[in-house]
């Protein structure tokens, strides 16, 4: 038979009817070889993250003493030393130390690929319609170029740079190009007269009252709302697709009670639901990051459910089920596709907020004062407002504008993906 | 055609429960197919028509198992497919395909038209991207399109392009039965016989069975070899097509054949009007489902009436089970019903009406004549209006409907094989058979 | 439709029990700071860490049973007893009354403005579509909602008031509470009303001009104006009155979070002594019955909100079935 079929592949086996059934349901289907490299990346990735999390991570410790009955006792598990602290990756002048958080968001980052940007290279004819649309909106191209730019600079330049560090001999320099006179207190690297101190191009942004240097916090700062955005968007997307597709699907009680929980996370106002968990739990970025993803997916949740209820009145849903697909398969290939749209849109207006939340609370002083984030810096910039205007001004300007970015995005992927008007 | 049976379906019931409250009481059901039986057999088209609202779209997903069935067994070659579990019904749905109405509906708007119709090959499993796309391109060159087509998406089409592709998707995984729900409705007139031919000709090259379903009657009879006529959930008559044209055993499908619009007005015979609403599927009538419309109910034993006085009187009889009769229209609308004599003038310039004016009126309202052929009838007619009209609306009503009973009200019929050859379900082949059978009694 | 609002009511009632529950639940969980520092208190001037933590327990109540505390709190907060204020030495319910009036003096005509002016600009870039004025307003829009509120209060004391001197870098709660309607407390109000009422203007105006779309492009709207209907009359008769059911829900529900949230940032930045600011300071100094106080303040007007929001939505929109919801 086989031999048969490899000489009429030209001919014959391209008819729907010389298919033989028999022989098909009897072998087993050949995963293609996408999927394969997809499952192996993140099994890669699975992997590596647990070897750290043995060696470096927060339960690393509580395993140790559980196994070995004791602290500061050392111990292997697979021959990986438990609870070392030494850094992840330690290759001569290469040395990373990954945090949970840049696990994190490696593994954002990698959703995204896989689930986003591998699709939309696979169907060309439909990324270049939606690209198409995209592209009438000027201030939405505009956008997306400086926010590649700001996730590029990012996630790649702090990789190379040092954190910005204090250094009392360069305190409170102005920008390069403006000058301030000296009664502002601050050392001053360049003097051109007495009075009137100078910036220069070593901290071309200036530096605050410590001395450290603003182009570096911005550029840090770009780091965590980046990942603070990405990575807690991605897990809102997730839970909330799955909350709305099953509510939407298996309809009922399950239905009921889901989105009776959905309305009371709802009716508690984002804003003061983080306030009190980071007032109560008092958290690292990481933990930041959790509250915001664990809690901040209610009213994408909702949009999933409202369209997949549409969606499953669609003829094509039972088209597809008189074709003799499982409920699993038309959720997958049906539902999710369809629903993505109105779920990239909620998303992307969704980051903003989160940016936004972020750097509000670090400007209170509620998240982690290590952390060099854009709010930090700002509030550390009001105390001297009137000498030096620059140190809250400027991170303010790269928030703003980052926020700005993501509206004019997300306005335009509206009117581009969820086209209701004719 | 062979003589085995293909499909075979019987007492298939599907009830919708009317439920109230939050504990989804149920409090009424509404009985969209409530016991058909028919059969298909390999290379046959079999028709269901009827009026939107009968139940037909609801056979056809019931006997798939797209919703599942109240009651009754779908034999497919032999085997009973309500009792399958879902690998075997998994590989039922690949010998029995279906086609829907809506073509832009029933197609993913995010998937190309090569995607779509490769769905059921890869659901199937047939992995390779490159084996599925081959099939498709061939296929779609033979349902009419361009194997270019194949990554253009479901907007690019018009509508008849766009079922010639689910024709195309139904065909792919070579079934052998398809079920086309109004396949040719959605679209305009002139396309219709494009996608009905090409229907034809695909069915002849792979002996496929058909169940075609449709509320057009002109379609029905280009396509199907045997024609179902369903009215409120049950099937009323099955026969073949051209018979059932020529000589139709059932009056509710001669009052459907009455209403094609003929263009050509010579041939325009007499059209049979219905009266009355369809009555709702959560609560037939008793009895023959038709009876509350049927111009040829049958008359009670003891009295006789002219049929089309039997037929308004019977229309009286129900509008007065549902309350008390509008007189305000009667008024309005029949005043000179019974003559000048009985219109008197009022004080405030407004005209009255006596009650035998009353009782004209009401008469003239049901297309009753003033005088009943039959004395007897017309003594109880008499009675009951004047009753009515003065104000005693319950033994009115309850007088007619003692003594009017019709026993296409107290006996359902069942489908019988008629004289003519065919079955059909209505009492009165009952009684022409029972008289031929039993000559001595009357 | 009387049972409609009763039961919706009810659930209202249910939503703020287990947010209360919830709130009892977290707290339960997060270890409580003044427990480490007065151990560490006890450790240093030699008494017993152990101790200590029983006498700290008993005075607070923390070693009755999970129970009783619960209901406790409950009731409690039912009553209307929210706690003691550790660093204002009141109850905190009157702590949170007493900072109120500030709250609103600054509050109040925010909303105001950024309703009427927010609508209004919408309806009109609805009517005017794609008009400079329309470009314009849009643009505004994007601005308002963009720009972070707490950043921009900054900006705008930076410009006009170190630099121009036109407006008060520091808010005078005197002139607040003896000359409340005057022309310099307006002067120091000035600033934050503007920050407040720029971000709600940007949301008003946008969900005004989308909803109002949606009827200028409807069907009848032209049948109206085939009619030969034109101007105010129209507008009012055919656009308002619709649009008027999804505008009012917008006005309490999803601009009522984000208003409260920026009335804090703003009190925090002027120098306010309104609630917003009161939870900020408890926050600081981990006063944590006046946080939970302040927080359930905005909690609970959005609890009230919504619930004013749904009945209003089903009483303005007659296509509504008050039947399954």
């Amino acid at each position: 038979m086989m031999a048969a079929d490899t000489d009429n592949t030209r001919r014959g086996s391209s008819r729907f009817e010389d298919i033989d059934w028999n022989e098909v349901e009897q072998r087993s289907g050949s995963r293609p070889l996408l999927t394969t490299i997809k499952l192996g990346s993140f099994a890669l990735f699975g992997l590596l993250a647990l070897y750290d999390a043995i060696r470096n991570g927060p339960f690393a410790e509580w395993l140790l003493e559980y196994i070995s009955g004791g602290p500061q006792a050392e111990y292997t598990v697979l021959g990986i030393e438990v609870a070392t602290g030494a850094p992840t990756f330690d290759f001569g002048s290469f040395v990373w130390d990954v945090t949970g958080v840049d696990w994190l968001f490696v593994a954002t980052l990698m959703v995204m690929f896989w689930y986003a940007v591998v699709p939309l290279a696979r169907n060309p004819r439909m990324t270049r319609y939606y690209w198409r649309q995209f592209r009438k909106n000027r201030a939405a191209v505009i956008s997306m170029v400086y926010l590649v730019v700001i996730f590029l600079v990012g996630t790649i330049v702090p990789l190379f740079i040092s954190v910005p560090t204090s250094n009392f001999q360069a305190q409170l320099l102005p920008p390069v190009f403006t000058t301030v006179s000296t009664a502002a207190g601050g050392d001053c690297l360049v003097q051109v007269t007495d009075s009137v101190c100078r910036g220069t191009m070593a901290h071309p942004l200036g530096t605050t009252r410590d001395g450290r240097d603003i182009l570096k916090l911005v550029i840090f700062g770009m780091r965590v709302s980046m990942q603070i955005g990405l990575i807690a968007t991605l897990m809102n997307i997730v839970i909330a697709t799955a909350i709305g597709a099953s509510a939407a699907y298996m309809g009922g009680w399950v239905d009921e009670l889901l989105m009776r929980y959905v309305d009371i996370q709802l009716t508690f106002p984002q804003f003061f639901l983080f306030l009190l968990l980071s007032y109560l739990f008092e958290p690292s970025l990481f933990l930041l990051i959790m509250i915001f993803g664990l809690f901040g997916w209610g009213g994408i949740s909702r949009i999933v459910r409202s369209e997949a209820l549409q969606r499953t009145e669609e003829e094509y849903f039972k088209a597809a089920q008189s074709a003799g697909a499982s409920p699993l398969y038309v959720v997958r290939r049906h539902v999710v596709p369809n629903v993505s749209n109105s779920i990239i849109t909620a998303a992307t207006l969704a980051i903003p907020g989160l940016i936004l939340a972020e750097a509000a609370f670090a400007f209170l002083g509620l998240s982690d004062p290590t952390i060099p984030s854009w709010g930090t810096t700002i509030s550390a910039g009001r105390n001297y407002l009137g000498t030096a205007w620059w140190v809250a001004t400027i991170p303010g300007l790269f928030l703003f504008f980052t926020i700005l970015a993501f509206n004019f995005i997300g306005d335009a992927l509206r009117d581009a993906l969820d086209p209701r008007q004719e | 055609m062979s003589a085995r049976t293909l499909l075979e379906v019987k007492g298939l019931k599907k009830h919708y429960p009317i439920t109230q409250g939050v504990l989804k009481k149920e409090v009424g059901r509404v009985r969209a197919v409530d016991g058909v039986d028919f059969s298909v057999s390999p290379g046959e088209t079999l028709g269901i028509v009827g009026e939107s609202g009968c139940g037909k779209s609801t056979v056809a997903t019931s006997l798939l198992r797209l919703e599942e069935p109240t009651a009754g067994d779908v034999l497919f070659e032999g085997e009973d497919i309500t009792t399958y579990d879902k690998a075997e019904l998994k590989r039922f749905r690949r010998r029995a395909q279906m086609i829907f109405q809506d073509p832009t509906a029933s197609f993913d708007p995010r998937m190309s038209i090569g995607e779509s119709v490769g769905e059921p090959l890869l659901i199937h499993g047939i992995s390779d991207r490159n084996r599925r796309r081959e099939i498709v391109k061939d296929l779609l060159e033979r349902v009419g399109l361009s194997a270019d087509d194949i990554d253009r998406y479901p907007h690019e089409f018009s509508g008849g392009q766009k079922q010639r592709v689910a024709l195309a998707r139904a065909l792919v995984v070579n079934p052998e039965l398809i079920v086309a729900d109004e396949p040719v409705s959605a679209l305009d007139v002139s396309i219709q016989a494009d996608i009905l031919s090409l229907m034809n000709d695909i069915q002849a090259e792979f002996d496929l069975a058909m169940l075609f379903i449709s509320h057009n009657l002109g379609v029905i009879r280009e396509v199907c070899d045997r024609v179902a006529v369903m009215y409120l959930g049950e099937i009323v008559e099955i026969a073949p097509t051209e018979e059932l044209f020529s000589n139709p055993q059932h009056p509710y499908t001669r009052a459907l054949l009455g209403s094609i619009p003929q263009p050509d007005p010579r041939q325009r015979g007499e059209s049979i009007t219905l009266s009355g609403d369809v009555p709702s599927p959560s609560n037939p009538p008793a009895g023959c489902r038709f009876h509350t419309r049927c111009p040829d109910v049958i008359p009670p034993e003891g009295y006789e009436f002219e049929q089309r006085h039997w037929r308004s009187v019977q229309d009286l009889r129900q509008r007065m089970r549902k309350g008390p009769l509008d007189l305000e229209t009667v008024r309005t609308a029949h005043s000179d019903a019974a003559g000048d004599g009985h219109v008197q003038t009022a004080e405030d310039g407004q005209s009255v009406l006596d009650d035998e004016g009353l009782k004209a009126g009401i008469r003239e309202e049901f297309d009753i004549p003033q005088r009943l052929s039959d004395d007897e009838a017309e003594d109880v007619l008499d009675r009951a209006l004047t009753a009515e009209v003065s104000d005693d609306h319950e033994s009115g009503r309850d007088l007619l409907d003692e003594e009017f009973q019709t026993p296409c009200e107290q006996t359902a019929p069942e489908l019988r094989e008629t004289s003519a050859g065919w079955e059909a379900a209505c009492l009165l082949h009952d009684e022409q058979r029972q008289r031929v059978e039993q000559p001595a009694d009357d | 439709m009387r049972w409609y609002v009763i039961r919706r009511v009810a659930w209202a009632a249910v939503v703020a029990f287990v947010i209360l529950t919830i709130t009892f639940l977290f707290l339960e969980i997060t270890p409580d700071q003044q427990v480490a520092q007065l151990q560490f208190q006890a450790a240093q001037s030699g008494g017993d860490p152990e101790a200590a933590l029983d006498a700290y327990e008993q005075r607070r109540g923390l070693n009755q049973p999970l129970w009783d505390r619960y209901t406790e709190y409950v009731t409690n907060y039912v009553q209307g007893n929210w706690g003691w204020s550790d660093t204002r030495s009141e109850p905190v319910l009157d702590a949170i009354v007493a900072s109120l009036p500030y709250s609103i003096m600054y509050s109040a005509p925010s909303i105001v403005i950024s309703t009427v002016v927010g609508m209004g600009i919408g309806l009109y870039s609805a009517l005017n579509q794609y008009t400079k004025t329309d470009y314009a307003a849009t643009f505004v829009a994007f601005f308002g909602i963009s720009i972070p509120n707490f950043w921009f209060g900054i900006m705008l004391l930076l410009i006009f008031g170190e630099t121009l001197g036109w407006f008060p870098i520091i808010f005078q709660t005197s002139i607040a509470d003896t000359q409340t309607f005057s022309l310099a407390n307006l002067r120091q109000l000035f600033l934050p009303i503007v920050v407040l009422s720029t971000g709600a203007i940007a949301g008003n105006m946008r969900y005004a001009r989308a909803e109002a779309l949606e009827y200028v492009r409807a069907e009848f709207v032209k049948t109206a104006r085939a009619k030969g209907a034109t101007g105010w009359r129209m507008l009012s008769r055919h656009i308002l009155r619709p649009t008027l059911v999804p505008l009012s829900t917008l006005l309490v529900g999803d601009l009522l979070g984000l208003l409260l949230a920026s009335s804090l940032l703003v009190e925090v930045v002027f120098g306010i002594p309104g609630v917003g600011r009161l939870s900020y300071d408890a926050i600081i100094n981990q006063d944590t019955d006046l946080v939970l106080g302040t927080v359930f303040i905005p909690v609970f007007i959005s609890v009230v909100g919504n619930l004013l929001q749904d009945i209003a939505y089903t009483v303005l929109d007659p296509r509504i079935s008050y039947g399954d919801r």
